[in-house]
């Protein structure tokens, strides 16, 4: 490493402890890290895209993962869509708790719009991960 | 049609969001959405295409 890389690394800001409180909230409840952060038209538009998101796969009748609907090795290829679930936040923690999306049944599966509702909201969850990044750098100061 | 609608719905929820997320300026923000939006729904279109002559 030439000795200008090593002053420039040396010269790195530490990340700020709220930045990551931002980036849990953000998590937490999509939108609000932007909120903190008073940037309301961001808040509104990615929030907004992730709550309508998850609101219409439910609406489409998509079903969420969990580790309860595999049996033996094939728990573990739960784990991936239930990752991109678990972007929603509290969204998620909540519909899990009411068995709101998580329940197998075959009528709703056989809707048309089922695995649209599936694919909406695998995309809210990682869409709303997209937004946590974004609340995170803002607070950490490395972007506008 | 539905799927057609629902598809463009699904782009346009993601080009909104890669669209705040990437660029600095508004004009380059949307300039960019649309482009996604665009791409999103262009190569949707193809595939659906290519999908259709192929005989599963």
């Amino acid at each position: 490493m030439v000795k200008s890389e090593r002053l420039q690394v040396e010269h790195v800001e530490p990340t700020p402890g709220s930045a990551w409180l931002v980036a849990i909230a953000a998590w937490f409840i999509p939108g609000s890290g932007h909120l903190m952060l008073k940037k309301w038209g961001r808040a509104a538009m990615m929030g907004g895209v992730v709550w309508l998101c998850f609101f219409l796969g439910l609406a489409m009748g998509g079903h969420m993962f969990d580790l309860s609907t595999g049996q033996g090795s094939s728990v573990w290829l739960q784990v991936p869509p239930m990752i991109a679930n678990m972007g929603s936040g509290a969204l998620y923690i909540v519909s899990w708790l009411l068995n709101i999306g998580f329940e197998d049944d075959p009528v709703q599966a056989a809707r048309a719009t089922y695995e649209y509702g599936n694919t909406f909201l695998l995309i809210a969850g990682l869409l709303n991960y997209l937004t946590v990044l974004d609340a995170f750098d803002i607070a950490a100061g490395r972007r506008s | 049609m539905r799927h057609f609608l629902v598809m463009c719905l699904f782009a346009a929820m993601a080009s909104v969001v890669f669209g705040v997320m990437a660029k600095n300026t508004n004009r380059e923000r949307w300039l960019y959405g649309v482009k996604i939006f665009a791409e999103f729904v262009v190569i949707g279109l193809v595939l659906a295409w290519i999908l259709y002559f192929i005989p599963w």
